[in-house]
């Protein structure tokens, strides 16, 4: 504790047009720590983060880096301060090898390039951390977690004393995530500093050694390890308490709302993207989709709602067949879908909240006027879901593209659940949310559940399908590797199901 | 800012465009002084730009020769670069009726039938249109014998050929570019019964990269003389890229390649200008066809036809041959489509002794023997 | 965000643009662009000042020009609202030439070589086969790009070249006037197949066509679920799937009404203005209208007032080449008028302000 910091912030302002991002924040990174900044969407975490690495130039204050006051013009200039960031979307280049994407933009190597001992000294480098990287390997070729390992191999291979991660683990498996923070634990013995940006609480209490809270561009906080606990922290984030609302014990009904038997389908790469799934979903249950990212689960969402076409086999609603059916007849038949793509697939970008709340129910009768639309009963109903589902919009006719995360899924699941639906399928319903945001759409989802309504609920994140499903159904490699009972199992159970084939290609259940 | 910032810049640009345009005043009135009020207005519509060294430049030096031998006319305006669709043609003609003008050349086929549009309205006004077929009381139709001149060079060609075969870049399959054609393969065969003529279209008046790839393809396939009913000098430029020769058109083209062009047969409206002005003023001019459907179709005897000095390549028997061929044609006593004319089939389309009318020579849609291509 | 060097201004991008620099920036594009030209005018001897006077009155400042520049203004807003209902739709018809010539192809047909000759059937008839026409020569690069996907952007830009070449083979060949001394053109239409004029002026019946379209446009686009389903499918087509919208039968509709309606100016053009086919119809009208199109931000009313100036533009500039400007010097006023007006469209989305000082200081 009487070395220098590595890092010193003081008191960075930075404004964009409407908004300040920073105000007055300070921020220090200690030598061999691993520094948490949390914070909900919005509250200028990565703002921060690149200003320190020479992204931004901030507008008032002080970068101060091992004792010696800094101005970055560049991200290079950052670089060779030691300063590193792996950003949330990799900067790799996809047809090139992990050596080539890692020697990208060092200045320093000779224009003959000697490949044989840059790759020789790559994996020394992954060696040491525990980075398993192949430095012959081509990028596209990777796995998402690969791919974040040559980000951070990239990162030391620049002599990066700091390190800042944004939002690492948003992309890992429960078992990934655990390599990365043992990884991120050898590099603090080494004297690195690292700074972990994140708004998934048990986190933050694994890996801090100090946390510092961010609320609305303003540092809330800083606390040391021993300070830490999750009730304060969320207090400080959200500034109020989060109300954990318990699982309404209302038993699932009994009712087929949507049926699968033995589904097959290919990916867009013609490959099989599912096969032979077979399950149930009842009215009034929501039946959670765990698995790792890329295991078929935007293409068991889009085989339900009709928007890929199925191989062989038979999706059912209310015991119908809808399989042969195009997209409207599926809405028709009260699929809804929240889809993995909220701005883009969900909402059209361009258009404004009135426009994007009748996306599927223009067609309607109550909407007609001959062939037109009757803008003055579209514009009533909208005012009246935008004050139950408290959307806040700026202005009624911006476009929706400047809306928050939060908004936006708001403004989404209102227009599916007002759709009076049969089945609601939400993918991913609460990435990138912030707290507040998650909670308000739990429990919208858990207030329909209790009116009837069957959820397939497709996740990442094992606490939010513990925390909703009844039941949980496994996607592994395009199969269901297990359905459980949420009551009945428990997280390690369901991280071996998700590693199924990988590990011993057990047989369905 | 934004909105002020705009607005603020927008009255300084506007300031300053003011504060210079101040000193501007003495030009605009001198240029008034040069428009004299009495003066005979005499105006001109363009399909190419006036120094395109091809048909307009040869109009436009005529309208300078108009105002330099007539004292009392005012040619000043003129409108260049005025394509061939109804919508433009149209507007600017009535423009210049608006602007004073009482006698309207208008230089280019597409012209016509806005010409006669605009003529219906303005009864008081004379309008010459070139090159078409139809005439009005107030609307004249006037052309060249240009067939005469291909004769002649296609001569010069026949005689300079030794592959036997001569290329002609054309531009559009109308009559008047056939008739141009078959007169000067009548040349060719004339003084080289063996030599043939290769056409090849382009769909273009003036296009150089066109009609110079149309010569080069030409020249590909054997053909050691290029001529052309082209705007541009490109073929011939073409022709002495590749060493070979060629017979430019519309001006004098050997002053652009004077390795290849061997002598071109030009336009000279001046004294045509001059003479029909000088008849509207004096109110003797009609409209009524004379030649065809054609108010005035003068050749080389009336001098708005003829050939470009020759380059020193040409030989002096060949020039000798033409001057012979000349002196036929300008007394009258022979005018290159006197049969026997056979077709490109071999079949007798005009017999010996008998000639082609000038209404069959304005129809002309197919072509002599020896030439290769279709007239379509 | 960008800082200006030597300076403390910084250029910012704005989310949403100011609306009333949707009427700013273009006013000043064009005074920067008349000052501009005014220089160069001025660097070769000439008085731009009676220059532009010129240009304007006489596209605007006298009956006679105005009317001419309506008479351009109308084949100019058909056409537009033609590619603007396709661009609305993301679906880029550069084909609009094509279209005019196939539909001024069917109206002549309609008009000259009707199984039943002339009558009251005969606007009516050149009206719908022209249309028909443009729309199934548009449909023909539809089907392509709905079925497996084809770039129509190519396809509708090659059709352009067969139908002029069809036309031009019409002309040159078996439609020629007998008449005509082989002449490349058709015989002139009978009285029953021209559009009534306005006064002694050369305004067509294609004017009431072209203000009916734009208001019929205007409803569509803006008030209709099939003009809901468009807008969609252009902002997002993924958008468009999800929501149960049939993007292949609405790639066909569009392109074939964008088509018909470029047919029109085809029609109107033939029947107004030229009365007989011939080559060299539409001086661009296809590729201007993209100009407009874009630069009227696909609003229909904004289209008619972009072809408006559009027209005058051309208009006053053959004006201005009696008062001794050659026409190069015209283009390039043209020129450098869109050049500024597309230049300042970026800065719609960009404002100037102060830097802070401290920052100011920073670098």
């Amino acid at each position: 504790m009487n070395q220098p910091n590595l890092v010193e912030l003081n008191n960075i302002t930075k404004k964009f047009p409407g908004v300040t991002a920073n105000d007055q924040v300070n921020f220090s990174v200690r030598p061999g720590e691993i520094h948490v900044l949390l914070g909900e969407n919005g509250s200028g975490k990565s703002t921060l983060m690149s200003v320190l690495c020479g992204l931004y130039s901030p507008d008032a204050g002080d970068i101060i880096i091992r004792g010696t006051k800094m101005q970055f013009r560049s991200p290079r200039q950052a670089i060779n301060a030691g300063i590193g960031m792996v950003h949330q979307h990799f900067k790799l280049i996809e047809s090139f090898s992990v050596a080539e994407n890692v020697i990208l933009g060092d200045q320093s190597i000779p224009q003959v390039l000697k490949m044989h001992q840059i790759k020789n000294y790559l994996t020394k480098l992954s060696q040491r951390f525990g980075l398993q990287i192949n430095p012959s390997a081509m990028v596209w070729q990777l796995s998402v977690g690969e791919k974040q390992r040559v980000e951070i191999v990239k990162m030391l291979y620049r002599g990066s004393q700091v390190l800042i991660l944004d939002e690492p683990t948003a992309v890992l498996t429960p078992q990934e995530t655990g390599e990365l923070f043992r990884t991120l634990r050898e590099m603090t013995a080494t004297g690195r500093g690292i700074v972990v940006i994140t708004h998934k609480m048990h986190e933050v209490m694994e890996i801090a050694d100090r946390v510092t809270v961010l609320r609305r561009g303003r540092s809330v906080a800083t606390l040391e390890k021993q300070q830490i606990n999750q009730q304060d922290l969320a207090w400080l984030m959200v500034g109020q308490d989060i109300l954990r609302q318990e699982k309404k014990k209302i038993p699932p009904g009994d009712k087929h709302v949507l049926e699968l038997k033995n589904v097959h389908c290919l990916n867009d790469q013609g490959l099989p993207g599912l096969t032979d799934i077979s399950f149930t979903v009842h009215s009034g249950e929501i039946f959670g989709i765990a698995g790792i990212a890329g295991s078929g689960q935007r293409e068991l969402a889009e085989v339900i709602a009709r928007l890929r076409p199925v191989s062989s086999g038979d999706v059912l609603i209310n015991n119908q067949a809808i399989t042969g059916c195009s997209p409207r007849q599926a809405i028709d038949h009260g699929v809804a879908m929240v889809p993995e793509d909220r701005l883009g697939t969900g909402l059209v970008p361009n258009m404004d909240a009135m426009d994007n709340l009748i996306l599927k129910s223009y067609r309607n009768k109550s909407l007609r006027r001959g062939p037109f639309l009757n803008r003055t009963l579209t514009r009533e109903k909208v005012n009246q879901l935008v004050s139950r589902f408290e959307i806040r919009l700026n202005a009624p006719d911006a476009p929706v593209k400047l809306l928050s995360g939060g908004n936006l899924q708001r403004l989404l699941l209102a227009r599916e659940i007002t759709s009076d639906p049969q089945l609601l399928i939400a993918v991913y319903p609460v990435r990138g949310l912030d707290i507040k945001a998650t909670e308000a759409v739990h429990n919208l989802l858990l207030e329909q559940r209790s009116k009837g309504l069957a959820v397939l609920l497709i996740s990442e994140d094992l606490e939010e399908i513990f925390k909703l499903s009844d039941r949980v159904g496994v996607l592994c490699d395009g199969r269901i590797t297990g359905i459980r009972p949420a009551d009945a199992t428990g997280v390690e159970e369901i991280g071996l199901l998700m590693m199924d084939a990988q590990n011993q290609g057990e047989t369905t259940i | 800012m934004k909105l002020k910032a705009l607005l603020a810049m927008a009255a300084v640009l506007l300031a300053a465009f003011l504060a210079t345009g101040c000193g501007g005043e003495k030009a605009k009135e001198t240029a008034n002084n040069q428009t004299n009020g009495e003066k005979l207005k005499v105006g001109f519509v363009y399909i190419g730009p006036v120094n395109d060294a091809g048909w307009t430049q040869a109009h436009d030096e005529a309208r300078q020769y108009l105002m330099a031998q007539l004292p009392y006319v005012d040619a000043s305006d003129y409108v260049e670069n005025v394509p061939e669709n109804p919508t433009d043609a149209e507007r600017v003609i009535t423009q210049l009726v608006e602007q004073g003008n009482k006698i309207i050349f208008t230089t280019s086929f597409g012209y016509m039938d806005p010409t006669i549009k605009v003529a219906k309205k303005y009864p008081d006004v004379t309008f010459l249109h070139c090159s078409g077929y139809q005439t009005a009381p107030n609307v004249g139709a006037y052309f060249g014998r240009m067939y005469q001149v291909r004769y002649l060079s296609g001569l010069v060609a026949g005689k300079a050929t030794k592959s036997n075969l001569i290329g002609y870049v054309a531009a559009m399959p109308i009559p008047e570019v056939i008739r141009g054609i078959n007169a000067f393969t009548l040349g060719v065969q004339k003084v080289n019964p063996e030599a043939k003529v290769k056409v090849v279209w382009t769909n273009t008046w003036v296009d150089p990269a066109i009609e110079k790839d149309a010569a080069k393809a030409l020249l590909d396939e054997g053909a050691d003389v290029i001529a052309q009913h082209q705007d541009s000098a490109s073929p011939q430029q073409a022709a002495e890229e590749a060493g070979k020769l060629g017979i430019g058109y519309n001006s004098d083209m050997g002053k652009i390649a004077p390795k290849a062009t061997m002598t071109s047969p030009v336009w000279n409206w001046g004294p045509y200008y001059v003479d029909t002005v000088k008849a509207i003023k004096e109110g003797t001019w009609k409209s009524t066809p004379t030649a065809g459907s054609l108010t005035y179709w003068g050749g080389i005897k009336e001098g708005i036809v003829g050939l470009a000095p020759y380059r020193p390549m040409v030989p002096e028997d060949v020039k000798q041959l033409v001057e012979k061929e000349q002196q036929r044609i300008v007394s009258g006593e022979w005018d290159v489509f006197n049969g026997p004319i056979k077709d490109q089939s071999g079949a007798i389309k005009v017999t010996a002794g008998q000639s082609l009318s000038d209404d069959e020579k304005l129809n002309m849609n197919w072509f002599v023997q020896g030439v290769i291509g279709s007239p379509k | 965000m960008i800082k200006l060097p030597g300076t403390n201004l910084l250029i910012e991008k704005k989310l949403s643009p100011d609306p009333a620099a949707f009427f700013v920036v273009p006013v000043i594009s064009i005074l920067l662009a008349l000052l501009v030209g005014a220089f160069s005018l001025a660097l070769s001897g000439r008085d731009y000042q009676q220059i532009y006077a010129t240009m304007f009155s006489g596209a605007f400042g006298s009956t006679y020009g105005l009317s001419e520049t309506i008479v351009k203004t109308i084949p100019l807003t058909i056409t537009s609202l033609g590619i603007a209902l396709a661009f609305r739709m993301q679906l880029w018809n550069i084909g609009g030439e094509g279209q005019i010539y196939m539909g001024a192809f069917a109206a002549t047909w309609a008009a000259l070589f009707f199984p039943v000759g002339t009558g009251w059937w005969t606007m009516p008839c050149m009206i719908l086969l022209g249309m028909l026409a443009g729309g199934l020569w548009a449909l023909l690069t539809a089907i392509p790009r709905a079925i497996w996907g084809v770039n129509e952007i190519i396809t509708t830009l090659m059709m352009n070249y067969v139908a002029i070449f069809w036309v031009n083979y019409l002309v040159y060949g078996p439609w020629k006037d007998p008449q005509g001394y082989n002449f490349p053109l058709t015989a002139t239409f009978p009285p029953e197949a021209i559009l009534p004029t306005l006064g002694v002026s050369r305004i067509h019946f294609g004017l009431f066509l072209g203000l009916l379209l734009t208001v019929l446009m205007y409803a569509v686009v803006q008030h209709t679920r099939w003009g809901y389903e468009i807008k969609v499918t252009g902002e997002s087509v993924s958008a468009a799937r999800y929501a149960g919208i049939n993007s292949k039968r609405n790639i066909l509709l569009v392109m074939f009404f964008s088509g018909a309606i470029c047919g029109l100016t085809g029609m109107t053009e033939v029947s107004g203005i030229a009365y007989r086919l011939q080559p060299g119809l539409s001086t661009g009208y296809g590729f201007t209208a993209i100009i407009i199109a874009w630069l009227a931000r696909l609003n229909p009313f904004a289209i008619v007032l972009v072809s408006f100036l559009f027209g005058g533009l051309q208009v006053g500039g053959y004006i201005v080449q009696t008062s001794g400007i050659p026409s190069s010097m015209v283009t390039m006023l043209q020129g450098l008028l869109l050049f500024f007006v597309l230049g300042g469209e970026l800065l719609t989305y960009y404002k100037i302000s102060k830097a802070p000082a401290s920052s100011g200081q920073d670098t």
